[in-house]
């Protein structure tokens, strides 16, 4: 079987998915990688190395398995909480927006850094003594991530919220439909549309925030490959470009787990596209 | 059919409704004209209670309805509602908007209200653009699913709010026509609105508004020839030509 031209494609679904961004998407893949093989050529290492892997398999397994496991909890936690906070934000009673207007200010005011090292210093000490543990400090280091991403997208939901106009509410109310109901079938699937878009920028950006983890020890890409790095520097493991190899390798997984998950959003995009809606369509 | 009585609404410091009453009968068309801030939405609000009146009562069909016993949601469904600008949700489609209500507050099941809202596009003329979402259509068009989307839950009467101020001239008249031949079936009506034209030959009733109050009611010849009151007088001479 062929398959589909884009074009036709196109007719079906108008305005997305046309030849243009497809072609995009590949002229970076492409740019990406031919970056790199130069970058190879000029500094004169090899990513596919056998010697390389044989030593940093194991630790970029470990390092690989643990960016994915923290995302993986990372991302959904702040969703959630991004999500009812800006919910709660748009609401009339105070006592749920009030609260949450200064988790806003607090966790997006102080450095996710900070945030990471506080967090794993000091927040056992509000865990009752049995369930204080290393790898619980390292936990509640990666909440402190998911808490400075939920602040950000806290607002980005509350902006999606404050999106729908108010005679849409009404509208339905005339109906006869109840409050729960709205929100539900009226506003609700419009609040989602609009955030997709600035969700996938948040999303990109705490995948590479994971890394802050690593600072108070997690097991994660860029901790675990600077440690490998210091012992090809300090106790000579293997030459010293190896150390660039490790850089790529991990930029490299960076940009496929980023392309992934933005991807994925904007297949979403895609589905609960409203024809007619976009001024401008790609 | 439907009756306030002595109605008083305030919004902060602004009194807007100060004691209105108000018959409507069956089959009645009322149109309620008057400056802006003369209180004419905050009075259409109050029938369906989208507006909560602060004093005075509210009748639909002999009950009742602005008591906590009643459910809000319930007198809702009674009374249809046409908005100045449509409020259509944009993210479904022309009958998608229309069985919306149908499906989830009446509990109807998808084929048959699908059947029914292609029953009600077809009445406004607009069979073809079922499928079609709010902003692919034009603001004439987007009333008329709007108007449709309110007949869908079977309302005793309807309540418009200067269905056609939004709109391009050119799309004033199909929306008028609809209202018109909904008159004719004998529909229940109070339509807020500037349109003499309609008002003059649809029209049962005129009630001037101004300052929160009813200044003048009565068949719409009479009024329009013969205003009894100077404020009366001084608006439809800017209005009337």
């Amino acid at each position: 079987m062929e398959a589909p031209d884009v074009v036709s494609v196109a007719k079906g679904h108008p305005r997305y998915l046309t030849r243009r961004t497809g072609i995009r998407y590949l002229e970076m893949a492409v740019g990406a990688i031919l970056f790199l093989i130069l970058l190879q050529l000029a500094l004169g290492y090899d990513v596919l190395d056998g010697g390389f892997w044989s030593r940093f398999a194991g630790t970029y397994a470990r390092g690989f398995i643990g960016t994915l496991t923290y995302t993986a909890v990372v991302i959904p936690v702040s969703a959630v909480i991004g999500f009812f906070g800006g919910w709660a934000r748009v609401t009339r009673h105070r006592v749920l927006s009030w609260p949450v207007a200064v988790f806003v200010d607090f966790f997006r005011g102080i450095p996710p850094l900070v945030l990471v090292i506080f967090a794993y210093l000091f927040g056992p000490d509000f865990l009752p003594q049995q369930l204080y543990s290393r790898g619980m400090a390292l936990t509640i280091a990666a909440l402190a991530i998911a808490f400075h991403s939920a602040a950000y997208q806290v607002e980005i939901f509350r902006a999606g919220f404050q999106s729908i106009p108010r005679g849409q509410m009404e509208a339905a109310e005339a109906l006869g439909m109840s409050r729960w109901q709205t929100m539900r079938h009226v506003i609700l699937p419009q609040t989602f549309r609009l955030s997709l878009p600035p969700l996938g920028n948040e999303f990109a950006t705490v995948i590479k925030d994971t890394s802050l983890i690593g600072i108070v020890g997690a097991s994660e890409m860029v901790a675990l490959g600077q440690e490998f790095n210091q012992q090809v520097l300090i106790s000579g493991t293997g030459p010293l470009v190896w150390i660039f190899a490790v850089w790529t390798i991990i930029a490299l997984t960076y940009f496929a787990i980023t392309f992934l998950v933005t991807r994925l959003l904007l297949g979403l995009e895609h589905r609960y596209h409203t024809p007619g809606l976009e001024a401008i369509s790609l | 059919m439907i009756r306030v009585e002595d109605i008083h609404k305030h919004f902060g410091a602004l009194h807007v409704l100060r004691g209105i009453t108000l018959d409507i009968a069956r089959g009645e068309v009322v149109v309620v004209v008057g400056p802006s801030g003369s209180g004419k939405s905050t009075l259409l609000r109050c029938v369906n209670l989208l507006v909560e009146p602060d004093e005075g009562r509210v009748f639909i069909d002999g009950v009742h309805v602005n008591t906590p016993d009643i459910r809000p949601e319930w007198v809702r469904q009674q009374v249809g509602m046409v908005f100045q600008s449509f409020n259509l949700f944009t993210h479904l489609t022309a009958v998608q908007n229309v069985t919306l209500g149908l499906i989830r507050v009446k509990g109807t099941d998808k084929d048959a209200a699908e059947k029914r809202g292609k029953e009600l596009l077809a009445r406004v003329g607009l069979a073809a653009k079922a499928d079609a979402y709010p902003a692919e259509l034009s603001g004439g068009q987007q009333q008329r699913v709007a108007i449709a989307r309110a007949l869908a839950m079977d309302p005793k009467a309807m309540l418009f709010d200067e269905p056609t101020s939004a709109l391009d001239p050119e799309y004033i008249r199909e929306v008028l026509d609809v209202m018109t031949a909904l008159a004719r079936e004998g529909m229940t009506m109070i339509v807020v609105s500037h349109e003499m034209g309609f008002a003059r030959g649809v029209a049962s009733r005129i009630v001037f508004l101004d300052e929160g109050k009813v200044l003048e009611e009565g068949p719409p010849e009479e009024v329009f020839a013969h205003p009894k009151n100077e404020r009366t007088r001084a608006f439809f001479s800017k209005i009337l030509r």
